[in-house]
């Protein structure tokens, strides 16, 4: 495996550090320059500077543990990381409608950011362990289950970008670790399903012409419980038995099962759907029509992607020089120094900048892969399935987002954007990587 | 079932999907940053910048005697800035706050601000503050953020409604004149540009380049930083062959004439250079300085935009008489000395055509013909000479012809004669001869018209193109632009013609209808006409010219007064005050007379800006033939204004 992954001998793997030392350096001037005319400039140097010394003390200590003793200690810390996410929502203070923050004397702890490592220590775990049943649905679904307080906690929060980068690394490591694909598919289904029926009923409260469609406006009546809701249930039951009939009459070989899982998940999407329909802060409602329709409301929402859209092409080429991006410093690029540094980087250092960015995460996603394949055991190579498929989702959310593929979530770039906790949790993400690199052909 | 993939494979699809995606992101990132770079940048650069647009003076328009006609003054307007997340209580508040020191209603103060909120940009709130205002916002402006003055160059024409349908007034741009300027650049939505007159034919080199103050904002249209403070250029002066006291005289007499409705027109005969400019009534284009958008049009139509003097068309009547004259003794068929008796009526078989004086004017020959302005002497050398030759002479003397003179919308008048009858397939009668050369009938002409007449028989043969404008001087004391007398034709008649009309017309002053018209010293020309109107009382003309001794022609003058009822009752007169004023150096009564003009005494406290040195130039009294002007010292030119003006200089 060695000669054919190429990687040299080593104790450490230079290059992910390599990598993520020059995504600090890009970031940390982005960042000091957008901040530069802010109120609370002083304040975020101040946390970004002292957060980077901690990032690498615990890279360090990561690097240098054995990994191995996190699956021994798996529940302690699948316990610690559920309890640290849950006091948040005792002890968290109150900002921008969500409670998702500690609040210290000197500066702030996200918890999500270093439970949702826990939470993929004890996926690699459960996921090792199950090693040679995974094409069982119950493995896929057990490791549904592991995550599921997790995704409830971020939602009571709630937090709805931490869901979105924190589920589908559940679904990468269940892919990774071999579940079968169906299952994943109905997990995915099931989701989509869940997520369907907000989005649509977001577009008829957008658009309330188009509930005047019969069929349409029926399923705008579904978003809350009544009659409605036992007739679409039925409705669902009936056509799901209507299949099976037909796929029987025909000799089709698909079996009865299929048609009432089918039925199961789009039942239980649409439930899911109506909790996180009525769960749904304003903002994130918000964040919802945007992203369906970002040009509608220019000064409004979608304000905010044209912005760092205009940021980014204005910076050309070459870019206007670190410091003198006129969209970021003037304040038109909103969250400049979080989700939206990228834009920075694109305006003041130009195509140049986010190119190096965009190389240096594939890079560092090239090399977790590598130490992944280089795992001396299974539960080393899900650790790192589930990093680097943490990066990963960060880096297609993220960049797809002011690239206008995907939704305007609010979720930051990793080692690029402005967050302690953020920066910490990434750090010793990728000291565990390390570590599994380290450990991967000797006996510790 | 399927096999399942391989555990190390799948790692590697989901490897695939990233370098997939991040090739994509690639294509995305080169069509936004490269490939729509300049698109992405243009939109940044406006997202940062504003500009307060502070439009520069107009170059000075000053009369051939240094009077001020036209001027720039310093105003004061009230600008907003949108601040940082203001309550929307905070416009009502500085509205109501604004309306008492500006004067203006609370609703239209409020509209406007928030206008200026929801746009996010800076808004003009009120122009033209007063003194009083500006005092109350210094000290609003300690209170309430965003609002401040600034300074800009405002058209002031010191003289109120003097020379006005010369000058013209400025008013915002239409859509028409938003597509002629606003390619030219320089030009907001809401600059001001000439409408009418000299202010729209000079438009170009009276505007200057403005200036403006670019700011940076931030994203909340704060002021970041001030960018660049560009100073304006102000606008080259034009120098007007008119002399102010000429129309001073001019209007004074329309004024007080009988229907105060007229026109006058004095011209150089040496050159075509209009002395005066007249037409009564006037209108004060101060009045359009101030007015917004909404009330522009309104106040448009209560002036009396009618320019009489090119766009007024009348019989010219007996001042035609001279053009038919022209044509008599051209015609060799007239014997100048022959007398012709005139019982007050001539007989052309079918219809009788009568003489202005009824009880008749006996034995007439040339010069009494004329000079008593006697109908039937005309009946009878007009059928004798034949209409072609009057209608040919009607021609040279530019009748049914635009002067050329440089103000839009002149009228051609009409040419009336055979020929033109001929183009229309249409008869020609005899009756038709008798009118044609009394000056009624068809024939049409503007006083303008008349006046270029009158110059050529003043100048022996020269068709003038009239012109006003005497050179163009650039701020910086260059002229850009200079006189050009140009003609647009030549009369040719033989000396002994000449000659002969000159001692008719001397006659007709000294002994005939002229009279009223005769100035001690001066050997004056003239004609007198009364155009028969159907609708009304007749109106008078009157035409003439004058030198001193044996000089040159200095002055020639085409006045009519509309409803005036006899040329030589009531536009003799004006003819005569006219050439007073244009003559009055070599008058020198020794202690000049006061000039006639009211206006001297009316002159506000020309604050002129200058934007430059902030010296007042002196106002230049050249007190010579207008028409041999000397050059005017050099002025103080050099642009970078005083803005606090020369408020006070008084006069």
């Amino acid at each position: 495996m060695l000669s054919r992954v190429g990687l040299k001998k080593g104790r450490m793997d230079w290059v992910i550090l390599a990598a993520a030392a020059g995504l600090l350096f890009i970031g940390t001037l982005a960042v000091f320059s957008s901040v530069g005319v802010l109120a609370s400039y002083e304040r975020i140097v101040r946390t970004h500077l002292i957060a980077i010394p901690v990032a690498l003390l615990f890279f360090s200590v990561a690097w240098s543990l054995n990994y191995q003793v996190y699956q021994d200690q798996w529940k302690f810390v699948y316990g610690l990381s559920l309890l640290f996410l849950a006091g948040v929502l005792f002890f968290g203070v109150m900002d921008k409608g969500s409670r998702s923050w500690y609040r210290l004397p000197f500066f702030s702890v996200q918890p999500s950011e270093l439970a949702r490592i826990g939470l993929i220590v004890a996926l690699a775990n459960y996921l090792d362990r199950r090693g040679g049943k995974m094409r069982e649905f119950g493995s896929s679904l057990g490791a549904l289950l592991l995550s599921i307080p997790f995704l409830l906690l971020l939602m009571k929060q709630p937090d709805f970008s931490a869901i979105l980068t924190t589920f589908p690394v559940v679904l990468a490591m269940i892919f990774c670790a071999g579940g079968g694909v169906a299952h994943i598919a109905i997990i995915v289904g099931y989701a989509a399903v869940s997520a369907l029926f907000p989005i649509l009923w977001t577009l008829l409260a957008m658009s309330p012409e188009l509930a005047q469609n019969p069929l349409l406006g029926f399923f705008a009546g579904l978003s809350s419980f009544g009659w409605d809701t036992l007739l679409f249930v039925a409705a669902v039951g009936a056509l799901a038995w209507f299949g099976w009939f037909l796929s029987v009459k025909l000799y089709s070989n698909l079996s009865g099962v299929f048609f009432t899982g089918a039925a199961l998940v789009v039942i239980f999407g649409f439930f899911s759907g109506m909790l996180v329909r009525n769960q749904m802060k304003e903002y994130q409602q918000k964040r919802l029509e945007v992203f369906l329709s970002p040009e509608s409301d220019p000064r409004g929402a979608g304000y905010n992607l044209i912005q760092a859209r205009i940021g980014m092409g204005s910076g050309g080429v070459f870019g206007k020089g670190v410091f003198s991006g006129t969209q970021s410093r003037l304040g038109f690029v909103p969250e400049r120094h979080t989700d939206f540094i990228l834009a920075v980087v694109g305006e003041e250092m130009g195509f140049m900048g986010t190119g190096l960015v965009m190389t240096l995460y594939l890079t560092l996603l090239y090399r977790l892969k590598g130490a992944a394949q280089l795992a001396r055991d299974r539960f080393g190579y899900l650790l790192c399935c589930g990093i680097f498929s943490l990066y990963m989702v960060y880096f297609l959310i993220n960049f797809g987002m002011l690239l206008g593929f995907a939704p305007v979530a609010g979720v930051p770039l990793p080692l690029v954007s402005y967050g302690g906790s953020n920066l910490v949790a990434t750090f010793f993400a990728l000291g565990l990587a390390e570590s599994v690199y380290s450990r991967r052909y000797a006996l510790v | 079932m399927r096999a399942t993939i391989p555990a190390p494979e799948r790692l590697e699809i989901l490897w695939t999907l990233a370098w997939a995606a991040g090739l994509l992101f690639l294509l995305r990132f080169v069509s936004i940053q490269v490939l729509q770079h300049a698109h992405y940048r243009e939109l940044a650069e406006k997202n940062r910048t504003q500009v307060i647009a502070q439009s520069a003076p107009r170059g000075r328009i000053i009369s051939s005697d240094g009077e001020l006609i036209a001027s720039s003054k310093p105003s004061f307007s009230l600008v907003y800035f949108p601040g940082a997340s203001v309550p929307p209580s905070y416009a009502e508040r500085l509205a109501a706050a604004l309306a008492g020191p500006l004067g203006m209603k609370e609703e239209v103060l409020k509209s406007s601000l928030r206008r200026a909120v929801t746009r996010e940009t800076p808004a003009r709130i009120a122009e033209n503050l007063s003194v009083s205002a500006m005092f109350a916002i210094s000290e609003l402006k300690n209170i309430y953020s965003g609002i401040d003055v600034i300074t800009e160059a405002r058209r002031h024409y010191p003289f109120g409604s003097y020379l006005s349908h010369l000058v013209g007034y400025m008013g915002k741009m239409d859509a028409r004149e938003w597509a002629r300027y606003g390619a030219l650049g320089g030009y907001g939505f809401d600059s001001k540009v000439g409408k009418t007159g000299l202010e729209k034919m000079y438009e170009k080199e009276l505007r200057g380049k403005s200036g403006g103050i670019f700011m940076e904002v931030d994203s909340r249209g704060r002021l970041s930083r001030i960018l660049e403070s560009r100073k304006w250029v102000p606008g080259a002066d034009i120098r007007l062959t008119v002399d102010s006291v000429v129309q001073s005289a001019a209007e004074e007499g329309l004024r007080k004439s009988l229907s105060g409705r007229g026109a006058v027109v004095a011209l150089d005969p040496r050159n075509g250079a209009i002395l005066a400019f007249a037409s009564a009534p006037g209108y004060d284009p101060n009045s359009f300085v101030s007015y917004s958008d909404e009330e522009f049009p309104r106040q448009a139509e209560k002036i009396p935009e009618f320019n009489m003097a090119v766009q007024g068309t009348y019989p010219p009547a007996s001042i035609f008489k001279i053009i038919s004259a022209a044509a008599f003794l051209e015609s060799g068929r007239i014997d100048p000395s022959e007398k012709v008796f005139c019982p007050g009526y001539y007989d052309a078989g079918s219809r009788v055509f009568k003489c202005w004086e009824k009880k008749g004017h006996g034995r007439m020959d040339f010069l009494d013909g004329l000079a008593n302005s006697c109908d039937v002497y005309y009946y009878v050398s007009g059928l004798r000479a034949g209409p072609l030759s009057i209608e040919k002479q009607a021609r040279a003397f530019g009748v049914g012809r635009p002067t050329g003179i440089r103000l839009s919308d002149e009228r051609a008048g009409n040419l009336f004669g055979p020929t033109r009858r001929a183009t229309r397939k249409s008869y020609w009668f005899v009756g038709d001869t008798l009118n044609l050369v009394i000056g009624q009938g068809e024939t049409l002409a503007t006083p303008a018209q008349m006046a270029v007449m009158i110059a050529a028989v003043a100048s022996r043969g020269s068709l003038w193109k009239p012109f006003y404008v005497d050179r163009v001087v650039s701020p910086e004391g260059k002229t850009i632009l200079s006189r050009s007398p140009e003609k647009t034709g030549e009369v040719r008649l033989r000396p002994e013609t000449w000659d002969l009309i000159w001692r008719a017309l001397k006659k007709t002053v000294d002994e005939g209808t002229g009279r009223p018209a005769i100035i001690k010293g001066v050997e004056v020309y003239g004609k007198t006409g009364t155009a028969q109107n159907p609708h009304g009382e007749d109106h008078a003309w009157f035409a003439s010219f004058a030198r001193i001794g044996d000089g040159e022609p200095r002055v020639a003058v085409a006045v009519l007064v509309e409803h005036g009822k006899s040329g030589s009752g009531s536009a003799g007169p004006i003819a005569k005050r006219v050439m007073e004023a244009a003559l009055r150096d070599v008058l020198t009564p020794p202690p000049p007379p006061p000039a006639p003009a009211v206006e001297v005494s009316t002159i506000p406290a020309a604050a002129e800006i200058r934007a430059s040195s902030g010296t007042v130039r002196p106002r230049v009294r050249v007190s010579t033939s207008p028409a041999a002007m000397p050059p005017v010292p050099p002025e103080n030119p050099a642009p970078a204004a005083d803005e606090e003006g020369d408020e006070g200089r008084g006069d």
